[in-house]
């Protein structure tokens, strides 16, 4: 039976015994050759999940909206399960009222991320080799410019955004009740696309990211105008693993690297 | 009027005319991207032809992102600033569906049906409107370019428009191979074209066959003013509930479309001075609506995609007799969540009728 099929009949049995009141998944959009996330309630409409290459989105940015919704079963890739763990650390979500359901990323967007789910209830098809551990070589060749080299990227790259927050959106780490951005009272970021101002909202939103990220690029494939954003993420999160040898959403028994204090912390700001 | 003929290698020098009378804009490929973007073109070679729509739609030459309104210095009689300081332009290269969300664009930001108010300080008594959008409007003249092959999520012919329509525009120009056939639609647009060799009855022909070729291969039809009557009764219907789940409430199917027109103003002020300064505002934030008490009368995700559907499609239609969508498609291809708004609305008529 191919992962598809066994995925679509355990969805069934969890709806059909009342295990789960929601399974969060994949469903083909109208226009062929895409899919959509799919919120199927009944046991007769599990036929409609899928699990092919364009299964790329971060179904756990969903869940903060579905809290105290009844149970719900979510189909896991590797970067969605990631950041199941780090929002069940942030108590974002209660364990008892969640059902993971692994698969291997069909998608592997990005390469280099873990493909398979690290957290799960079940597992359902064989393990996909993840990939080999390689040096960041994007990262690596951004980070031998100069700065003003790095900055005339950011600037070039960033004047494009149009601030619809697509980034902000679909990424599993953003559910503050308020966002920075949008704090009117008073206002802190303006709300034109010029390019302080876009540029401000990007690098307090990278902040916000270290040591949460988990570098699924869904913030890159959101955003509609072809934004590099995750030069930003893999660089935040490649100092959190040089700093604090934290890699994030990996395990539920890591300590969170910044909310967290160990006298072995670098401190060398103190002088 | 006369339909004409623009051979394609004549293109860059009939372009290059035109820039010495007026400013042009046209679709130019955003650096690094496979997408184009309207910019102000200085060479012609910049010019890029070959897209099914640009990233962002024509409106934003006449409802930019970002305006400034007026500047102000506390102790000085403020003196509004009410100009777009715009040139006289022509842009180039708008597809009809941008075209006709212009239409649309006029009803909102122009009444012709009532003269400014007495107050205003504008010495001419034109119609009521709002004078940034005005002035560009007025000084734009708009060269459309006929599409021959619609994209997979075009719809324009559900919409009141189609792939070679006219609406908007002042010039169309439709590919025929190695030339452009120019069809003038206002005087303005006859005007651009008069140097231009008469087309024979086999050009004009070609591009009939072209646009019945393209109108063809657009499967999606519906009934909209049912549709409308429909959602008229169906504010409080649980499928809102069903349809918003995927929805997670950025702002890209707002920005990147042709008739959304909303914004918000914000003060911005430094030392002394200060601007005020008009940005594009979405439906689909939650700030959209919260009042200063914080109350907020769309206080969720599903209230707000409610509220894009309906206004497109039942507000706006109820009022000014057509729907708020041109069938460009932008939201579909653009949607992160895969979201295709003529899904939406077959569930809406199959789930409401």
């Amino acid at each position: 039976m191919s992962t598809e099929a066994a995925l679509r009949d355990r969805c069934r049995a969890l709806l059909q015994s009342g295990e789960v009141a929601l399974v969060v998944g994949y469903r083909a959009a109208r226009t062929g050759g895409n899919c959509t996330p799919a919120f199927v309630t009944g046991p007769d409409q599990a036929e409609l999940l899928v699990l092919d290459k364009t299964c790329h989105h971060n179904l756990a940015a969903y869940l903060p909206g579905l809290r105290h919704k009844g149970r719900v079963a979510v189909v896991s890739t590797g970067p969605t399960s990631r950041s199941i763990v780090n929002l069940l650390k942030e108590n974002q979500f209660d364990r008892k009222d969640l059902h993971i359901i692994g698969v291997p990323d069909p998608s592997s967007a990005p390469a280099s991320n873990v493909r398979n789910a690290v957290l799960f209830d079940e597992f359902i098809g064989d393990k996909a080799d993840e990939p080999a551990p390689a040096p960041d070589q994007d990262l690596a060749a951004f980070e031998a410019k100069t700065p003003a080299e790095r900055w005339e990227i950011l600037f070039a790259d960033l004047s494009n955004c149009i601030r619809c927050y697509a980034c902000r959106q679909v990424c599993p780490n953003c559910y503050c009740p308020t966002c920075f951005v949008d704090a009117s009272r008073p206002q802190r970021v303006g709300r034109t696309p010029d390019r302080s101002d876009t540029i401000m909202f990007h690098v307090m939103r990278a902040m916000h990211m270290a040591g949460r990220c988990v570098e699924c690029g869904a913030c890159a494939r959101a955003c509609p105008m072809g934004i590099d954003l995750m030069v930003i993420n893999r660089k935040v999160a490649a100092i959190v693993r040089d700093r604090f040898g934290h890699v994030s959403g990996m395990s539920l028994d890591d300590p969170l690297p910044l909310t967290t204090f160990t006298p072995e912390d670098g401190q060398e700001f103190i002088e | 009027m006369t339909a004409r003929l623009l051979p394609k290698k004549d293109l860059p020098g009939f372009i290059a005319a035109l820039a010495k009378k007026q400013e042009v804009w046209a679709p130019v490929r955003i650096q690094s991207q496979e997408a184009a973007r309207f910019s102000r073109i200085d060479r012609p070679e910049d010019i890029c032809l070959d897209y099914l729509n640009t990233k962002l739609p024509v409106k934003e030459l006449f409802f930019p992102q970002r305006e400034v309104m007026f500047t102000f210095n506390p102790g000085e009689r403020s003196s509004a600033q009410a100009s777009a300081q715009v040139r006289e332009r022509v842009v180039l290269g708008v597809r009809p569906c941008d075209a006709a969300a212009l239409e649309l664009f006029d009803k909102v930001f122009v009444d012709e049906s009532k003269t400014a108010s007495p107050l205003a300080e504008s010495k001419t008594a034109g119609p009521l409107a709002d004078p940034y959008y005005k002035e560009r409007r007025d000084k734009t003249t708009l060269i459309g370019l006929a599409c021959n092959a619609p994209g997979q999520a075009c719809f324009c012919t559900a919409t009141d428009g189609g792939p070679h329509s006219t609406r908007g525009l002042d010039l169309l120009l439709i590919d025929l191979g190695d030339r452009f056939l120019a069809r003038p639609v206002t005087a303005k647009g006859e005007a651009l074209a008069k140097g231009l060799a008469r087309a024979k009855d086999k050009d004009i022909s070609l591009a009939d066959e072209l646009a019945e070729e393209a109108r063809a291969t657009m499967d999606f039809a519906i009934e909209l003013k049912q549709l409308q009557k429909s959602l008229d009764k169906a504010f409080d219907h649980e499928v809102w509930h069903r349809l918003s789940l995927p929805c997670v409430n950025c702002g890209v199917c707002t920005y990147v479309c042709p008739a959304c027109h909303c914004f918000d103003v914000t003060d911005e002020e430094y030392k002394d001075s200060g601007a005020r300064i008009r940005t594009w505002d979405s439906c689909q934030f939650s700030l959209f609506t919260r009042h200063a008490s914080g109350h907020n009368p769309r206080p969720d995700g599903m209230s707000r995609m409610r509220n894009r559907t309906l206004h497109k499609f039942c507000y706006f239609p109820k009022t000014q007799d057509k729907v708020l969508c041109v069938g460009c498609g932008r939201c579909i291809t653009e949607c992160p969540a895969g979201i295709d708004l003529r899904e939406t609305l077959e569930t809406l008529r199959d789930t409401l009728s």
